[in-house]
């Protein structure tokens, strides 16, 4: 862990948080790990991910607006799920299921808390049942730990009120999502929420992707109005 | 600053000091102070209060006259914060003026310092004579440390002439260094939390600019690339912030029809 976390400041929070989420693939036999921000329950970036399954657990939750990372991010507590089958996975049954069906088993995420709200959460996955180890664990909160201040050191160096360079860049291919909702809640008359919801029920309903649906909406393919 | 049972303050004299009874009173007291310097987390911490309540803990754990304390500024400059009453305000801040006394020593030495009426006019000939004036004669001040890293010092100052103990000095010394410890890492939090708020802003905001975009895009009939042109020109004549105007569309407090001509563009 201190051969990764100091092997050399000067790299930069991308290069440094890419090192944790190889390390903790590596280390503790994960399928994915990812560093991911949020901001409001509605929009994750992920920064930093290794691993097959490193995008797969934050791209599902955004789709189905519902999992353990929004959780632990909403609420600031580490939500550890061994067993995605099991009984206590079905708090987010439909995150469960199609977690399950692309091959994740096993979630942990841990929140990036900091003042009253945090900034994101550090997710680990694995494609077989089974809690972390204590030792895994404790390793995995030491992570978030440096995670969450190399991210907010970047912000600190990058003076300005603006997000640093870098995590303005994550998350980047999302943004048609947000013009399609601001379309959508134009067409609709309705709130930014609603808009939001009536895009992924669509994406849901229609077996896409919310990107897919949004390009339509932004390329003026399809209306909602209609 | 408390006083004892007789209603004679507890500074006054000490002549009923080292029963057993005093001792565990003491320890008490100490207790109790020690959890209010650790206890500098709480959302509504202010500095002040948690420096003039050190004071006040001093004082009354160690029997001194007065207390006060100096923090250093960005520049390492000292600052008088707190006092435990207005002649050791006014005396501190000769000290601070005069550049001599035992709170600059303990601060520059990063070690307690400790001297009797007549050592303290040999070693500060300016300050000491005043602070005689001011009716005090023994003289200590203790840095507010954490390993190297001072950050202030702490003053106590007694009418009488009696040194502080031993003990006392670990006492001084230790409640001073909690104090140190408590402000570092509040410090640290509130840096850090400020940080994480303007990343949330920014995060925010970026999100609020791309669903204003859509908005305009659609109430406008144009391009999102279009409607961002829309908005930053409308943002600059008004002179308001990007992210403002964003919020404003989206929410609708600003209708469709005035993005479309902003002022300045009649004609």
């Amino acid at each position: 862990m201190a051969a990764v976390a100091g092997a050399d400041a000067a790299a930069g929070a991308g290069e440094l948080v890419q090192r944790l989420c190889r390390f903790a693939v590596d280390e503790m036999a994960l399928s994915g790990c990812a560093l991911v921000l949020m901001s409001g329950a509605e929009s994750a970036s992920v920064l930093a991910g290794a691993g097959r399954h490193a995008r797969t657990v934050t791209g599902l939750q955004m789709e189905l607006g519902e999992g353990p990372c929004l959780h632990a991010y909403a609420y600031g507590i580490p939500v550890l799920l061994p067993d995605l089958s099991a009984e206590n996975a079905n708090r987010w049954p439909a995150f469960a299921a199609a977690a399950l069906a692309a091959g994740v088993h096993a979630e942990f995420s841990l929140p990036l808390t900091a003042g009253p709200g945090g900034i994101g959460t550090f997710d680990l996955c694995r494609d077989r049942p089974g809690m972390l180890s204590d030792d895994h664990l404790a390793d995995a909160l030491v992570a978030a730990g440096i995670a969450r201040d190399a991210v907010l050191y970047q912000q600190y160096a990058a003076g300005a009120p603006g997000p640093a360079e870098l995590l303005a860049t994550a998350g980047a291919d999302r943004l048609a999502i947000h013009q399609a909702t601001g379309m959508i809640a134009a067409q609709l008359d309705d709130t930014i929420a609603n808009a939001l919801a009536r895009l992924r029920a669509a994406a849901f309903a229609s077996g896409r992707s919310m990107y897919d649906v949004a390009l339509d909406v932004v390329e003026r393919r399809v209306r909602f109005d209609e | 600053m408390s006083e004892t049972g007789a209603g004679r303050p507890a500074w006054a004299g000490d002549s009923g000091r080292g029963s057993g009874g005093d001792d565990a009173a003491r320890e008490a007291k100490l207790a109790r102070a020690f959890v209010r310097l650790a206890d500098t987390l709480a959302s509504d911490f202010d500095v002040v209060d948690f420096l003039h309540g050190l004071s006040a803990d001093s004082v009354e754990i160690l029997r001194a006259a007065a207390a006060g304390v100096m923090l250093a500024d960005a520049r390492g400059g000292l600052r008088l914060i707190a006092s435990s009453d207005e002649r050791m305000r006014l005396l501190e801040l000769f000290e601070l003026q005069g550049e001599q006394g035992p709170c600059l020593d303990a601060y520059s030495s990063g070690r307690a310092v400790q001297a009797t009426a007549a050592d303290s006019r040999a070693r500060w000939p300016v300050f000491a004579p005043q602070a005689c004036d001011a009716g005090f004669q023994l003289m200590c001040a203790v840095p507010l440390r954490v390993r190297t890293d001072v950050i202030g010092a702490l003053n106590l100052f007694r009418g009488n002439d009696e040194p502080f103990t031993g003990a006392e000095m670990e006492i001084a010394q230790a409640m001073a260094e909690m104090a140190a410890i408590g402000l570092i890492q509040e410090r640290a939090v509130r840096e850090r939390n400020l940080l994480a708020a303007q990343l949330q802003a920014a995060l925010n905001s970026r999100v609020i600019i791309e669903q204003a975009k859509g908005m305009i895009a659609e109430y406008l009939t144009m391009t999102v690339d279009d409607a961002f042109v829309v908005l930053r020109n409308y943002a600059r004549y008004n002179n308001r912030k990007l992210s403002e105007v964003a919020s404003d569309v989206v929410d609708r407090r600003i209708p469709s029809a005035a993005l479309a001509r902003p002022p300045g563009q009649h004609s």
